[in-house]
């Protein structure tokens, strides 16, 4: 019996090796990559975007890494055994007694640590950071022009923006609403705690997890571009890129709340000998329904502004209207828009917040 | 109790290893007979969650068997699992209320092993049920309370709605995992004379995790003695002398009265 215990933990051991190979490869080949650039940026003053990873780098460098990856992660503690081991249930007694606290006095936090340092370093560089064109006599120009254009709004076309307006707030409506059901539905196989029993549940949750995480992972803006080809540009298209993405995010906060929810009901309801159904249907479903809700209205409500967003490639609505107006460099036109949408988004927040609020 | 000596349970070299290596049962061995009320002794972290908890299944036993009427409900598939757990009721150190739910509804959620889907998922149960159900509220003296959200209902009574729900399951035999030790004396005195009433009368077997000696002695007549894993000791809670107590408990241990 402790030779099935001991099986299993080797396995696990076996994977996480694995798994931190990957990890501490990409670290190590990071850190080499951040080297190279700190060393270019700061002695030719060349800056980033000129400069290419050529493939030799590539080829030379990623089985380096990989080769002191594999012996550090081997025979030492690397900073991807770190990570791997704390996050997995088998193997987490191995490194919970280790001195946790004093990681300044261990290569693997050390390293971890300069990589920071020197990412933090390398992104000043990069974003060219610069207060000189910010703050130049041209630049500041340039911005009371558009300020002055902006708070002399022309609400002769106020009209028109209230329009769009109600259809960007429509469009969040309608994607939050059809999203809904999928999510809600979805959720119960992603949490951990409902599928942790059942092989092929556990395999169902992996592929809806991924597939969420990837439509998550895009953005909002990119979907519409897709589906501005797909229906045409329009109010639709910017529905459909709303829908998925709530979709993905909804599913996530609800399981996240499902994984949150006091363990106890549900064991006294699989005790009776309920199928699980029942299980979730009365042990878990009433301790999670008003979070539900809350999560739903705020989905809403951050819908509403990214279909302001949405409209700007094409996604219809208020959007829409304010890309026209900037292609015309009419300021005064875009100075309503940003004020409309300004008190309508403050409204909704307030509103949802408050609704919110009176639900938990 | 005509059949005492027939046992209902036998617990043989059960082992339980969690995931993350700690072994919380070790080899326990014992068994359980119909009409039994039997205490489970030892210290915080000895393993009597653990040990009930495998009985029905909630976690998983590494090795050994666990005889239920004969069937081994260690190695029982999933599928045939709910059969069994119809036969076991189990109460909790925190009741287990659905709280947002009413008092009744609660009760009759004992039955849901037994529901068609549509009944479970609507709580739609023939009267019978629903009279059975206040008919077990009367004896645990909550029948008033009926309609009442079982979260507002206090520690003590929320405990005896647990204990009318497991009876709505019409259990073979009761596990019940320290079920006073969020109550006050007094209170828990109530509630474990409803176990010694449910045993008596009723004929249910009872399995019970407790923590105060005293309980033991004044209400199980048998006990098994768990520590570190290990079966200590087990049989007549009258023999657990100052020397086993020093043994169960340690050395430094001195007895608590709960009165
Ligand atoms: N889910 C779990 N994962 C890992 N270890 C666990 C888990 N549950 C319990 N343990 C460990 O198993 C051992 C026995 O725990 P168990 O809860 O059965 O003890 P207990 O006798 O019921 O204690 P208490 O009187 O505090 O309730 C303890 O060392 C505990 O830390
Ligand atoms: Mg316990």
């Amino acid at each position: 019996m402790i030779d099935v215990f001991q099986k299993r933990f080797e396995a696990e051991k076996r994977k996480a090796f694995v798994a931190t190979l990957f990890v501490d490869t990409f670290l190590i080949f990071y850190s080499f990559f951040l080297v190279y650039f700190l060393s270019l940026s700061f002695s030719h003053e060349v800056s980033y975007a000129s400069q290419n990873l050529s493939g030799s780098f590539l080829g030379m460098m990623l089985p380096v890494s990989a080769l002191i990856a594999f012996v550090w992660g081997r025979w030492g503690r690397s900073p991807g055994v770190s990570l791997v081991y704390r996050t997995n249930r088998y193997l987490k007694s191995v490194v919970r007694d280790e001195e946790k606290r004093q990681w300044w006095k261990k290569p693997y936090g050390v390293f971890s640590f300069v990589i920071l340092i020197g990412t933090f370093v390398l992104g000043f560089q990069i974003t060219d950071v610069s207060f000189r064109s910010l703050l130049s006599e041209e630049g500041m120009e340039g911005a009371k022009r558009i300020f002055t254009a902006l708070i002399t709004p022309n609400w002769s076309i106020i009209g028109l923006v209230l329009t769009a307006m109600l259809e960007t707030i429509f469009i969040a409506l309608i994607a939050t609403t059809l999203a809904l059901p999928g999510a809600f539905v979805a959720s119960f196989f992603c949490a951990r705690n409902l599928v942790r029993n059942s092989r092929s549940a556990s395999f169902l949750s992996v592929i809806l997890r991924t597939l969420f995480n990837f439509s998550r992972s895009v953005e909002p803006v990119i979907w519409a571009i897709i589906f501005s080809v797909w229906v045409g540009i329009g109010p639709f298209a910017g529905m459909l890129a709303l829908m998925l993405h709530s979709v993905a995010s909804l599913a996530k906060q609800y399981a996240e709340e499902i994984e949150n929810c006091e363990s106890g009901p549900i064991e006294a309801m699989e005790a009776t000998g309920a199928r699980n159904i029942h299980v979730i249907w009365h042990a878990v479903v009433p301790q999670v329904l008003m979070p539900f809700l809350s999560f739903t209205i705020f989905r809403w409500d951050i819908n509403i502004r990214m279909a302001t967003i949405i409209g700007l490639v094409g996604g219809g609505g208020v959007g829409t209207l304010l890309m026209q107006y900037q292609g015309l460099a009419q300021w005064n036109e875009v100075g309503t828009i940003v004020i409309v949408i300004a008190i309508v988004v403050w409204m909704m927040d307030f509103l949802s917040g408050k609704v919110r609020e009176a639900l938990l | 109790m005509s059949n005492t000596s027939k046992p209902i349970l036998e617990i043989k070299n059960l082992s339980k290893i969690y995931d993350d290596g700690r072994q919380a049962l070790n080899d326990v061995s014992f068994s359980v007979n119909k009409g039994d009320f039997f205490g489970v002794i030892g210290l915080s972290g000895s393993g009597k969650s653990t040990l009930l908890r495998c009985i029905n299944r909630l976690i998983d036993p590494t090795s050994g068997q666990i005889l239920f009427n004969g069937v081994d409900l260690a190695s029982l598939p999933k599928n045939q699992l709910s059969e069994q757990r119809q036969k076991i009721g189990m109460i909790f150190q925190h009741f287990n209320l659905i709280s947002r739910k009413s008092v009744l509804t609660n009760v009759l959620l004992g039955k849901l092993g037994q529901a068609s889907l549509l009944q479970g998922l609507f709580v739609k149960f023939p009267q019978e049920d629903i009279d059975r159900a206040m008919y077990l509220l009367s004896i645990v003296g909550l029948k008033d309370k009926w309609k009442y959200r079982a979260g507002e209902l206090s520690g003590g009574q929320q405990q005896r709605v647990a204990i009318a729900r497991c009876l709505m399951q019409k259990p073979e035999i009761l596990l019940a995992d320290e079920p006073v030790a969020s109550l006050d004396p007094a209170t828990s005195h109530g509630v474990m004379d409803h176990f010694e009433q449910i045993n008596k009368e009723m004929g249910i077997t009872i399995l019970c995790n407790l923590h105060f000696l005293s309980l033991v002695r004044r209400y199980t007549p048998q006990v098994v003695a768990l520590k570190g894993g290990q079966k200590v000791f087990s049989g007549s809670s009258s023999g657990i002398d100052e020397e086993w107590f020093k043994r169960i408990y340690g050395e430094g241990a001195k007895e608590v009265q709960i009165r």
